[in-house]
């Protein structure tokens, strides 16, 4: 198989040259001249450095002055660090070799993803353009492997599973375990191994910071009850309403911008290393973490909603039976409780009282039902691999109990 | 209301639950948002120790095995340690002094004063690997995460057995 | 196999100098490398993976018994080179083979051109220096992988049950040390390992009981290594507060104070997973009949 070109690809994402009219080239390049150092330059070298070769001055003290004074200027004029600043710094290279990057992500591309768009608003020189496929890698990859390996899980439990391990908060945890630092405020002589983002004012309500850009029809009707189906066509993958992208100048919080890097991160693996790359860094960063789905259920009636998915399923109308108990009389009474449908125990559980118990004994089989997993799930984007065995189904029966409002 | 409003709906109402007095508009399963916690080591694996000081002072005589620590075998250790980043500075009249600076934003700092360039490599070293967190003595050689593989011994299952 | 042999050669004739070994750095996940040290790297007795007895096994509602998500388990990253040391296990120096990753450690026959000796010492400590010091259970056990491994039938026809029901445990042994671990646990050895540094996997490849929720696999003393694979990553080092003991004595002023911090190795459990019956025959297993006194995957009472 022919290999495709990530060269070509990424260079589409970085140079200035090539600007297509999408989404993520959207703010117009109204800075004047930077260059990058991936792509061969447009023209040649600004007119400052021959100026200061002109002034050649035969004192060594007083050049070296003088050329750092000069850099200093020239930094000044940028509102994130230039590109030559990336080689330079050894936070940056010890970023790069504390989360293993690949060596053919250069520093200058890592420098690019820690600048947000808050700091610097030009497209080609923050990491929105990279964040964005991060995001949509992320979500893809966080996505299937849950509906592969919990094929009946309910979808408010899988928006919930997806926050918990891409969700803004989570990615923002995970920045600070690679070790990264803010810095205080942006500007072109930052060192580029701190995160530069434009902090939101003190004291700016959380709801002006994003203007609501959802496509839901009567979205500003707060009250109005919106049902789970309708989340997944109308909302983002947490099944939250849609943000807007930050107004210019306003700042963003210490948060979006961390998220914003580690998915910026992932996207620039994705374009210099390739597709296994970015696979292996999702799994060994992401799926890795601990999380246990179990305990993201929330039953208001689980007795009532175990009954109805026994009747759905066409098994026998749940009962509860007790199974032991002791110190009926006592002020510490414990229940056991097994629900059975016919012969077969779907749960149990223990309580201080035969309602108490009821509940857990129907909450531990709903979650039994809802946790099910096929042996040895296989996710879609498995077979991208090379030699991957050829795709075979799992399993899945129904899913979840349907809410009775989206019918 | 009920039944109609059922896509996929009961057949008929069980008796041990009273379906007519609870109310159908919340929804069944609600969900509980968390964060997934870090399990460092498990995927990837993230030294703790990301920046390390080395002060000195050109003109003491505690800084003598400092100074030739810094001159011949820093340069290889910051080799080895690409991930961590290596600052040098010199705190003139004052012990010479390591410090670490860890992921959890602490900090241990460990003299170093007439010490030969060997036992500097060696406090290098404890720093290097430290985690940054308190000292803190524990009797339990396992933590975890997880539940319980085997569940939680109940009285109230199995059979009896004879002492 | 030439080339672990030839650096097993090697390693065993140079004087032991492991010290100031050079050892590049771990720039990528590739590059990870495995250390066998002979006190930890244990291995099984052969003959110890041995019988089973049939029981009763519980297939009520298994679908809908909860499991735990097992892909990071069930697929293992290709680039994490498996340790194993058979060749060289003898020697006290920590081999790196990032280079050629070795094949798993399977039942494939394998030469053992030597017996198995005792673990030298090394020229700086002071620690016990002769067979006789160590306690047996201590002792390093050679691999003795001359025969592939044999399985009975009622184990091959019960395996699958404890397989399939995730999350699995181990109790793994050290220093005849039990630690009952999961995946991603923390572990806190109660001793500084010697030649490991932060990022190395272990395998632990001595264990006395491997099993899931409702089944487990009792070995007698201990379970074959090849039936199961449980793999750490040293984390780095812990040490505890300073301890002062006041040491007095009678009608004497002085007061000696004795000083200790120790210093601990810590881990995370990266993998613990039991083996299928089909990659126990790819592997060459052979198939035998059951015996009286053979291993059993012991259900749930």
């Amino acid at each position: 198989m022919k290999r495709l070109q990530l060269q070509r690809w990424s260079s589409t994402a970085l140079s200035p040259r090539v600007r297509t009219n999408n989404r993520l080239h959207q703010q117009l390049y109204s800075t004047g001249l930077r260059l990058q150092s991936t792509v061969s330059p447009l023209q040649s070298e600004s007119a400052i450095s021959e100026n200061v070769e002109d002034a050649s001055f035969q004192n060594p003290d007083a050049m070296r002055h003088i050329r750092r004074a000069h850099k200093r200027k020239t930094q000044l004029q940028y509102p994130s660090p230039p590109v030559e600043a990336a080689t330079q710094s050894a936070k940056l290279a010890a970023l790069h070799a504390r989360l293993y990057l690949p060596s053919r992500l250069p520093l200058q591309t890592l420098a690019r993803t820690l600048v947000d768009a808050s700091a610097d608003s030009n497209v080609d020189f923050n990491n929105e353009s990279l964040a964005t496929l991060g995001h949509d890698l992320l979500a893809n990859y966080t996505s299937e492997h849950l509906i592969c390996t919990y094929p009946r899980l309910p979808l408010s439990v899988t928006f919930a599973a997806m926050y918990a391990y891409v969700g803004p908060k989570t990615l923002a945890a995970i920045s600070k375990e690679w070790g990264i630092d803010n810095a205080t405020v942006p500007g072109g002589e930052v060192d580029p191994g701190f995160l530069q983002f434009q902090r939101v004012a003190p004291g700016t309500a959380v709801e002006d910071i994003s203007q609501l850009k959802s496509a839901r029809p009567y979205a500003d009707q707060k009250n109005w009850r919106m049902t789970v189906s309708s989340k997944i066509f109308y909302d983002d993958e947490f099944g939250d309403a849609i943000k807007g992208s930050v107004a210019l100048g306003q700042g963003v919080t210490d948060e979006t911008a961390r998220a914003t890097f580690v998915r910026a991160v992932l996207g620039a693996i994705y374009l210099h290393a390739g597709r296994p790359a970015a696979k292996r860094f999702f799994e060994q960063h992401i799926l890795s973490r601990h999380l246990n789905i179990s305990e993201l259920f929330n039953f208001s009636q689980p007795a009532r909603d175990l009954a109805r998915l026994c009747a759905r399923e066409n098994f026998e109308a749940p009962v509860a039976k007790i199974v032991s108990e002791t110190g009926r009389k006592s002020r510490s009474p414990v229940f056991v409780v097994g629900i059975f449908s016919g012969q077969d125990k779907l749960g149990e559980g223990s309580g201080s009282s035969l309602m108490e118990a009821r509940e857990r004994a129907a909450l531990s089989a709903l979650k039994g039902w809802y946790l099910y997993t096929p042996i040895n799930p296989r996710v879609p984007s498995s077979m991208e691999e090379e030699g991957a065995a050829p795709w075979k189904p799992a399993h899945i029966d129904l899913g979840e109990l349907l809410p009775t409002e989206d019918g | 209301m009920f039944p109609g409003s059922f896509p996929v709906g009961v057949r008929k109402p069980c008796k041990w639950v009273n379906l007519k007095n609870t109310s159908i508009t919340t929804m069944p399963v609600k969900a509980i948002k968390t964060i997934s916690s870090a399990r460092n080591g498990v995927g990837a694996f993230i030294l703790q120790c990301k920046r390390l000081d080395f002060h000195y002072c050109n003109f003491g005589g505690s800084s003598r095995g400092m100074l030739s620590f810094l001159t011949k075998d820093l340069a290889a250790f910051a080799r080895e340690h690409p991930q961590i980043e290596i600052r040098v500075s010199p705190r003139p009249a004052k012990h010479p002094v390591i410090k670490g600076h860890y992921i959890n934003g602490h900090e241990k700092a460990i003299c170093v004063r007439n010490l030969e360039p060997s036992e500097i490599m060696k406090k290098t070293n404890i720093l290097k690997e430290a985690n940054g967190e308190k000292l803190k003595r524990t009797k339990k050689p396992v933590t975890s995460l997880n539940e319980s593989v085997r569940g939680i011994w109940s009285p109230y299952h199995g059979d009896l057995r004879g002492v | 196999m030439k080339v672990n042999m030839a650096r097993y050669e090697a390693a065993s004739s140079a004087s032991v100098d492991f010290l100031d070994r050079n050892r590049e750095p771990p720039l990528h996940p590739t590059n990870n490398r495995t250390i066998s040290s002979p006190q930890f790297a244990l291995s099984l007795r052969k003959g110890s993976l041995t019988m089973f007895s049939r029981s009763v096994l519980r297939s009520f509602a298994s679908d809908l018994r909860f499991a735990a998500p097992s892909s990071i388990s069930a697929a293992p990253f290709p680039q994490r080179a498996c340790l194993h040391q058979t060749a060289w296990l003898r020697t006290t120096q920590t081999q790196s083979h990032s280079a050629i990753p070795d094949t798993p450690l399977g039942a494939i026959p394998r030469v053992q051109d030597t017996q198995p000796s005792t673990p030298t010492s090394t020229p700086n400590t002071t620690t016990p220096q002769t067979d006789a010091d160590f306690p047996n259970a201590k002792k390093p056990v050679a691999p003795s992988f001359d025969a592939p491994i044999e399985v009975t039938k009622s184990l091959m026809s019960t395996l699958p049950h404890l397989v399939g029901q995730s999350p699995h445990y181990v109790v793994a042994e050290l220093h005849a040390r039990p630690f009952l671990l999961t995946e991603g646990d923390h572990l806190r050895l109660p001793f500084l390992m010697p030649n490991v540094k932060p990022g190395d996997v272990l395998r632990f490849n001595r264990a006395s009981a491997v099993g899931s929720r409702d089944f487990t696999l009792k070995g007698s003393p201990h379970v074959d290594e090849r039936l199961f694979e449980c793999r750490v990553r040293v984390t780095g080092t812990e040490s505890e507060p300073l301890r002062i003991k006041e040491k007095t004595k009678r009608r004497q002023r002085h007061t000696k104070t004795a000083k200790s911090k120790h210093r601990y190795t810590i881990m995370r459990v990266m993998e613990v997973r039991v083996k299928t019956p089909e990659e126990l025959l790819e592997e060459g297993a052979v198939v035998v009949e059951d015996t009286e006194d053979t291993p059993k995957v012991e259900a749930r009472s």
